[in-house]
């Protein structure tokens, strides 16, 4: 129904002789949301976005299509058709590319020089296939050294095995006592984080433990991210920092890893999974920051998108939001805050790939396919213009370090009611039978006061003591009517800090 | 037959569009079932009340996730979802329902498997009022509209703004997001160009393996060929796929073919290169485009086998053209076909007891041409 209205609106617009331009759907504040017009009869589900070092866009979308645009003339071209659901694309050249679709990662090329692909390498198809159909591969990302990144995820409960596999088959990837709601992984990696070694074909196990691993990114430091979504023994959505043989809590990876062999991992005690697991270094609440994040961005415009530079971005699927993430080292491990970076301001729902221009523009692809969510390729556009915001969020020894974007108003800024802070933990936790799949909760919610609040001399940097900080806790912060000293209010106003460790 | 089952059709169609929806209860109560079904979705996306009447709303979630039920004033669905979402932290607490003068009655948050009640007398001033989820994301697709009219009418289903655009052409209150037409008809251009023949799909197919591609040729012939196995699995005559359902997304399902099978592969590979008693074992090293026809590429025993498929001039079959570059011994070609009505021949090498024999000289560039017998002498007429 919406294709047709808008290829029907497209043909309007093209038959009245106008000209097609990106069309500013809001500008407020700092950053203005952009749609990009699609070529008509495309389903645009984005499944991947990248950047050629010439300032085109590369996409692929679900239907099998790998379309080229090009921002200045706004031409959609054809490179490539016919792939498998793809769902990430990495930019080799501008007339080679990696792919990862359902059945394997794919190197795709335009040898004689025609613009379109004609030939579709299989750079990898080592890992298994149940035929599942939640069993989404995203990626690839490529390291400083060349090597490639992908994630496998993990069957749906709700969808079944087909006929014929790839791989061997193995039942103890999935409780059969129980878990009609949990995800499971019976054929080889699924619920992995796998590594594709710079020039081999063969993948390597990286990290396990993933349920719906939905994107990966770095920083710029070369730290790996991977988040997944909430439901099974993923009380609610996460960003992991992930390093090699670790495991990061969904058990039925397991089933591949040597140690747990002939060992069903649903079954047994919860406390021996939770020993072995890795905590995520931010946790999204469920139903406040995000439901389903996809890929996380580094930002690395080095300021053309803004006061962010070296923070994270994360797309989330279920409403008009992207999540900031912002990080910092804490007793030798990363963890940190999030917070809605943009909100209402035009932005679609569905967010499932980000990617940034060389001109320093955010270009955001939208996907549904069966989920909440919807289609299309968005810009967001920073002005210029300082936003009013939080730009970091410090843990101290007693409590957190608010560093703003622009100096606050001092009177406000120094009263308690502007800051209402709750803790709360999600329990690690195999769900309970018949408990909803997107059912949270948050574990002994209590407010922390605030009991004494400084303010630097700049204006900038809050601090702020609380009552009590305990690791292992979500410290969610509710800011109130703050204003910098020329009067703005804050474009955002809830954030919550991940505290797994306390300063040493 | 047909006329019988369209029949059937329209009155049940007829009885859905008119009717109440409601059952009465003995006190006078209408009585209306709605359930949360996956995909996001109501089972019933609109039911009529009279104005002043009692309601009793039964909402059961047989979807696998949490759902509410929030009935609102006319024309307030988009503003109470948009209020739900800026709950933020409070949205748990609160069963994302907003404090709100436009949220008229609600259900809180409903697990899997459970069910939940509303009773309510409905408004005297007659209207189309929303009924949504708005847990986060599901209000902008997860909604329908409780009509409150005198005499108890609702307006043309195709064209009823108040129901999401999908459930504008339910066939029966039955009729649900998982419910799939196979109708060859409705497929219809899904990409920004035309696909004209030859061109692939990589898809889930029926009757093959996980990594399957599904090749259109000229000549309304099509096949299914498996990158697992490295081997044609079956090819059919006829329209060539229906991936209606495959994209739909978040479920189980293969592309439908729209024709008939006229060859099928058994499970053995065809090609044996070098000692017969060798298991064969297949890598899949990718293909390339060959004036839009795709060559397979890919090893038996480490051996390099290129394969290309194109339709039998006279459309009766398909020609089958291999490369084998370094073929060391004798490589053999055994007919796999299950079918029996197909005959081979070959462009070079001597069939021995229906194994064609090739030299490694005659192995580098040879084809093999498969007839159908039923293509070339079926006398049935189409319909």
């Amino acid at each position: 129904m919406k294709i047709n209205l808008q290829s029907f609106l497209i043909s309007l617009l093209l038959l009245s002789g106008l000209t097609l331009r990106a069309q500013v759907v809001s500008t407020r504040g700092s950053y203005t949301v952009k749609n990009i017009d699609m070529p008509p009869g495309l389903m645009s589900e984005t499944g991947g976005l990248a950047f050629l070092p010439d300032g085109r866009l590369a996409a692929c979308f679900i239907r099998g299509e790998v379309m080229l645009y090009t921002p200045e003339t706004k031409e959609w071209k054809v490179f490539a058709t016919g792939l498998h659901e793809p769902l990430g694309i990495h930019v080799v050249n501008k007339s080679e590319f990696i792919v990862m679709q359902r059945p394997e990662l794919t190197r795709i090329k335009d040898t004689n020089g025609d613009g379109l692909a004609d030939l579709y390498e299989n750079l990898s198809d080592d890992f298994g296939i149940s035929g599942n159909y939640h069993e989404f591969n995203y990626g690839p990302v490529q390291d400083a050294k060349g090597n490639l990144y992908i994630a496998l995820n993990s069957a749906s409960q709700g969808g079944s095995v087909r006929p014929e596999i790839r791989g061997p088959l193995n039942p103890m990837g999935r409780d059969m006592t129980q878990g009609i709601y949990e995800m499971y992984s019976v054929v080889p990696y699924r619920g992995w984080v796998m590594k594709l070694p710079h020039g081999s074909s063969k993948l390597e196990p990286f990290a396990s433990g993933m349920r719906s691993p939905n994107g990966l990114g770095f920083d710029l430091k070369g730290n790996l991210f991977v988040t997944d979504n909430q439901s099974d023994w993923v009380e609610t959505s996460t960003l992991y920092h992930v390093r090699e043989g670790k495991f990061y809590g969904h058990p039925a990876s397991l089933v591949w890893n040597k140690e747990w062999a002939n060992r069903n991992p649903f079954i047994g005690p919860v406390g021996e999974l939770d020993k072995m697991r890795t905590k995520a270094a931010v946790l999204f609440p469920q139903g406040i920051m995000a439901n389903s994040p996809s890929q996380p961005l580094c930002d690395i415009t080095q300021g053309k998108f803004g006061p962010f530079a070296g923070q994270m971005f994360v797309g989330e699927m279920n409403r008009d939001r992207i999540v900031r993430v912002m990080l910092e080292t804490v007793a030798g491990e990363l963890q940190g805050a999030c917070i809605p970076f943009i909100d209402g301001q035009g932005l679609r729902k569905g967010n499932n790939r980000l990617a940034f221009a060389p001109d320093g523009s955010l270009w955001v692809g939208q996907i549904a396919f069966g989920w909440a969510g919807d289609q299309g390729v968005q810009q967001i556009v920073f002005n210029g213009a300082q936003p009013a915001d939080v730009q970091t969020m410090n843990l101290t020894k007693k409590g957190f370090d608010l560093t703003f974007t622009q100096a606050v108003d001092k009177k406000q800024a120094l009263d308690p009611n502007n800051y209402k802070f709750r803790h709360y933990y999600y329990k690690y936790q195999r769900k309970a039978k018949n408990a909803g799949a997107d059912n949270t909760d948050q574990q002994d919610i209590k407010t922390i006061p605030v009991t004494d609040i400084k303010i630097s001399a700049d204006g900038k940097k809050v601090s702020l003591v609380l009552a009590e900080l305990k690791p292992g806790y979500v410290y969610e912060l509710k800011l109130g009517d703050l204003t910098t000293r020329k009067g703005q209010p804050l474009a955002n106003k809830l954030i919550c800090y991940t505290l797994n460790n306390l300063i040493p | 037959m047909y006329k019988l089952s369209r029949l059937i059709l329209t009155i049940t169609m007829l009885l859905f569009m008119g009717r109440t929806n409601g059952q009465q209860l003995s006190d006078g109560t209408i009585n209306v079932s709605i359930s949360a079904l996956s995909g996001m979705q109501f089972d019933i996306v609109r039911f009529s009340v009279k104005p002043a009447v009692k309601v009793k709303i039964v909402f059961t979630n047989v979807d696998d996730m949490n759902h509410n039920f929030l009935i609102t004033k006319p024309g307030a669905r988009l503003d109470v979802v948009n209020e739900a979402l800026k709950l933020e932290e409070k949205g748990p607490l609160m069963n994302y329902i907003p404090l709100s003068s436009r949220v008229l009655w609600s259900i809180p948050v409903v697990s899997a498997n459970q069910s939940a009640s509303l009773e309510f007398t409905s408004p005297a001033e007659p209207g189309a009022y929303p009924y949504v989820c708005t847990f986060p994301g599901h209000g902008f697709i997860m909604y329908g509209v409780m009509y409150v009219s005198a005499n108890n009418t609702m307006p043309d289903l195709k064209a009823d703004q108040n129901i999401p655009p999908s459930r504008r052409d339910d066939k029966s209150v039955a009729a649900i997001a998982n419910s799939v037409s196979h109708n060859p008809k409705a497929h219809k251009a899904d990409h920004p160009y035309e696909n004209i023949p030859p061109f692939l799909y990589r898809i889930f197919m029926d009757d093959s393996g996980p990594a399957s591609i599904a090749v259109s040729l000229p000549q309304d012939l099509s096949y299914c060929w498996d990158a697992g196995s490295c081997q044609l699995r079956y090819a059919w005559s006829g329209g060539f796929l229906d991936n209606t359902a495959i994209w739909k997304g978040h479920i189980d399902a293969n592309a439908k073919i729209m024709g008939t099978v006229f060859y099928r592969e058994s499970s053995e590979h065809s090609l044996v290169i070098g000692n017969p008693n060798e298991s064969t074992v297949p890598e899949f090293k990718g293909y390339s485009l060959v004036n839009k026809f795709p060559e397979f590429h890919y090893t038996l025993n480490g051996y390099d086998v290129y394969e290309l498929v194109i339709p039998k001039e006279d459309g009766k079959g398909l020609v089958r053209n291999f490369r084998i570059p370094n073929a060391k011994g004798t490589v053999w070609f055994t007919s796999r076909s299950v079918n029996g009505a197909v005959t081979y021949k070959s462009s070079a090498g001597d069939w021995i007891d229906g194994k064609l024999k090739l030299t490694p000289e005659q192995a580098r560039n040879f084809s093999v041409t498969m007839t159908n017998y039923s293509l070339v002498f079926n006398t049935r007429k189409k319909k």
